[in-house]
C-alpha cells in the first residue's frame, strides 16, 4: 500500500469505525421478558442513518442533559478547554519527570522506590485516586487541614492538586519504567564499554551516548503511554468531577431514558481530536529532546 | 530463596483458600441483617445500634448500610472476582497463545510500528474497559437473567478484548525464535510446522506465558474494577432510583467498591476494606510476577557497563 493510500483512508476509516463502535449500546439489548441476549443490528444501522441525515439538519449536534435540549458547540467548549489543560500539563510533564527519573533509576540503587514504582504501576489508576482523595479525607479528619480538594464542587472552583498529580503520576511511572529498562539495556552495549575506556565521564555517556539511543523506544511507546495517558481521562475526569469531554458523554449517553447515539460519536471524534493533538506535541517535544542530546 | 515469589504465593493462597472455605467461618450469614435495636452493655450503659454498624468484636469489617456483615459480604464476592480473573486470563493466554505461536511461525517479518496503518495505533488510544463498558452497559444495569449467565457473557467479551494484546505479544517472541538455527535444523530433518511449535518453540514460550498469564490476571482484576467505577458490576447491576443507587448483585469485589465510591467522607469502613482485600490481591499477584521475572532475569541477562 502506498502511502498516499494509507493517508486518504486513514480519515474515513476512523469515521467508520468510530460510528461502529459507539453504536455497540444500541446493539447488545436484553430481552426485557426472559433476559435473552438480543444482537439489533438492524436498531444500530439506523442510528448510523439518523446520524448522517442529522449532520445536514443540525439534528445530530442537539442533545438532552436531562430534559433541557442543548447544541453540543455551545457545550464542548468548556470540556475541550478543561480536559487539555490537564491531558497537555500530564502529558509534558508526565513525560518529562518519567524520562529524568527513568535515566536516574537506571543508574541509582534505590531499590525500595523501584519497588513502589513497580508496585504502583501494578494497581489500576482508580486505586491511585481513590487512594490520593482517601489521604487526603484522612489528614484532613486528623488534623483539620484540607490540604487540597478531594473533587470538584463546581466548576468555579475545580479541584487543580489531585487530579494533576494523578494524570502526571500514572504515565510518568509508565515511562520511568520504561525508559530504565531500555537504559540498562543500552548499557550493556559495547559502545557504552568503549565510551567508557576512552575516560568519558558518566554524566557524558549517559546523556550523549545512551539517552540518545533509548529515544527511538521512547517514540515507538508513545501511543502506548498515550493510551495510559487518555484512558486514565475517562476515570478521573469521572471520580474528580472536572467537567471534560468524557465527562460529558458519560453523564448524557443515556439521557431522558434512551441513548444519545450522536452525543456519543460527537463525544468519542472530539476526544480522538484532542488525543491527536497531543500526540503531536509529544513528537515534537521528542524531536526537541533529540535535537538537544545529538547536537 | 526468591522471597517476592514466596509471599505473592501465600498471600494468594490464603486469599483464595479464604473465599472457597470461609463461608463455613464467617460469623454472619450474607443474608442476616442487623435491626436497628438498643443494646445494654455490662455496666447498665445503653446504646441504639443502627447500621452501618462500624468494625467491632461482633463484626469484625463492620457492617453496610443493610446492616449486612461486610465480611460475609467479602467471602461470598470473592469467588466471582477469583474465577472470573483466573478464568479469563487463562482463556486469553490459551487462545492468544495459539493465535499467536501460529502467527509468528508463518506470518511474514513484521513491519516497523511507524509503517503500519496509523488506524490501529490511533485506536489503542481507546482504552479497553470502554470498549467493554459499550457492550456491556446496555445489558447488565437491572438484568432478568441470572449473575452466573451475566457473568459469563462478561468473561466471554473480556476475553475476546484481551486476545488480540496476548497474541501480538506472543507472535514477536516467536518470530525471534523462529530464526534460530534449531529451528532450521529441525526442519531440515522433516519436521512439521506443527511438530516445530509444539516440541520446539513452545519450550522456550513456556517461561513468557507463566509470567504473561500471571499479568494479565492483574490487568483483569484492573479492568474489572474500572468497569465498576462505571457502575457495570460483575454479575449485574441493580439500580435504585429514588434516590438513584447502584448495587452489585453479587457482591463482587470490585462493584463493592464501586458501590461504596460514596464512602469516602463518611463511613469510610465500607469503602476501605474491600478497597484494602483488592490491592491485596493484586499485590500477591504482583509479587509472584516480580519473583517469577527475578528467577528467569537470573538465567539469561547481560551485565550493566556502568
Amino acid at each position: 500500500m502506498s502511502k498516499l493510500f494509507q493517508v486518504s483512508l486513514f480519515v474515513p476509516g476512523v469515521l467508520f469505525i468510530v460510528l461502529l463502535f459507539a453504536m455497540l449500546p444500541a446493539v447488545f439489548q436484553a430481552d426485557p421478558v426472559n433476559g435473552a441476549l438480543h444482537f439489533q443490528w438492524m436498531n444500530g444501522f439506523t442510528k448510523i442513518g439518523e446520524y448522517i441525515d442529522g449532520i445536514w439538519t443540525g439534528q445530530s449536534f442537539r442533545y438532552y442533559a436531562g430534559s433541557n435540549e442543548l447544541s453540543f458547540w455551545e457545550q464542548i467548549g468548556y470540556g475541550i478547554k478543561v480536559t487539555s489543560f490537564y491531558m497537555v500539563l500530564g502529558a509534558v510533564m508526565g513525560m518529562t519527570v518519567g524520562i529524568l527519573l527513568g535515566v536516574y533509576f537506571a543508574v541509582a540503587r534505590a531499590e525500595w522506590f523501584k519497588r513502589l514504582l513497580e508496585l504502583t504501576g501494578a494497581l489500576p489508576d482508580f486505586i491511585i485516586v481513590i487512594v490520593l482523595q482517601f489521604i487526603i479525607v484522612l489528614v484532613a479528619m486528623e488534623t483539620g487541614l484540607v490540604i487540597a480538594k478531594v473533587a470538584s464542587f463546581n466548576d468555579n472552583e475545580p479541584a487543580i492538586l489531585l487530579p494533576l498529580l494523578s494524570t502526571i503520576i500514572i504515565p510518568a511511572n509508565y515511562m520511568i519504567r520504561n525508559v530504565a529498562l531500555h537504559m540498562k539495556h543500552t548499557f550493556t552495549e559495547d559502545y557504552i564499554n568503549f565510551a567508557k575506556s576512552r575516560g568519558l565521564r558518566k554524566g557524558y555517556i549517559i546523556f550523549r551516548h545512551a539517552l540518545p539511543n533509548v529515544l527511538p523506544f521512547i517514540k515507538a511507546d508513545l501511543h502506548k503511554f498515550m493510551g495510559i495517558l487518555f484512558g486514565n481521562l475517562f476515570i478521573f475526569e469521572y471520580l474528580y468531577n472536572l467537567h471534560g469531554v468524557t465527562l460529558l458523554v458519560f453523564t448524557n449517553a443515556f439521557g431522558m431514558n434512551s441513548y444519545q447515539y450522536s452525543l456519543v460519536v460527537n463525544g468519542i471524534l472530539t476526544f480522538l481530536l484532542l488525543y491527536a493533538i497531543v500526540y503531536l506535541l509529544l513528537r515534537l517535544m521528542i524531536l526537541g529532546w533529540e535535537k538537544v542530546l545529538t547536537r | 530463596m526468591n522471597r517476592a515469589l514466596i509471599a505473592g504465593l501465600i498471600i494468594t493462597l490464603v486469599m483464595i483458600a479464604a473465599s472457597f472455605f470461609g463461608q463455613y467461618l464467617a460469623p454472619h450469614h450474607v443474608e442476616d441483617q442487623v435491626a436497628v435495636h438498643y443494646a445494654v452493655d455490662a455496666n447498665g450503659q445503653g446504646t441504639l445500634v443502627v447500621p452501618p454498624v462500624s468494625p467491632n468484636a461482633e463484626y469484625p469489617f463492620g457492617t453496610d448500610k443493610a446492616g449486612t456483615d461486610l465480611m460475609s459480604k467479602l467471602i461470598a464476592g470473592s469467588k466471582y472476582t477469583i474465577i472470573v480473573s483466573l478464568v479469563v486470563a487463562f482463556a486469553r493466554i490459551i487462545i492468544g497463545g495459539i493465535v499467536g505461536l501460529l502467527l509468528g511461525y508463518f506470518g511474514k517479518e513484521k513491519k516497523s510500528r511507524a509503517k503500519r496503518l496509523p488506524l490501529w495505533n490511533v485506536l489503542n488510544g481507546i482504552p479497553m474497559f470502554i470498549i467493554v463498558w459499550m457492550v456491556m452497559i446496555g445489558i447488565s444495569i437491572n438484568p432478568v437473567v441470572s449473575p452466573i449467565y451475566l457473568t459469563i457473557i462478561l468473561a466471554v467479551v473480556m476475553t475476546i478484548v484481551g486476545i488480540p494484546s496476548v497474541a501480538s505479544t506472543i507472535k514477536d517472541k516467536t518470530m525471534v525464535i523462529r530464526e534460530k538455527q534449531f529451528i532450521i535444523s529441525a526442519r531440515s530433518i522433516g519436521a512439521g510446522p506443527l511438530t516445530i511449535i509444539r516440541t520446539h518453540i513452545f519450550p522456550h514460550m513456556k517461561e513468557s506465558f507463566i509470567i504473561l498469564f500471571v499479568q494479565e490476571i492483574i490487568l483483569i482484576l484492573g479492568l474489572l474494577g474500572q468497569l465498576a467505577i462505571f457502575n457495570v458490576f460483575v454479575g449485574g447491576t441493580t439500580m435504585y432510583v429514588d434516590p438513584v443507587e447502584y448495587v452489585s448483585r453479587t457482591n463482587e469485589w470490585t462493584g463493592l467498591i464501586g458501590q461504596a465510591r460514596d464512602n469516602l467522607l463518611i463511613y469510610q469502613w465500607i469503602l476501605v476494606i474491600p478497597l484494602v482485600a483488592y490491592i491485596v490481591f493484586i499485590f500477591g499477584f504482583h509479587l509472584i510476577s516480580v519473583g517469577l521475572e527475578s528467577i528467569y532475569k537470573e538465567k539469561y541477562s547481560k551485565v550493566s557497563h556502568i
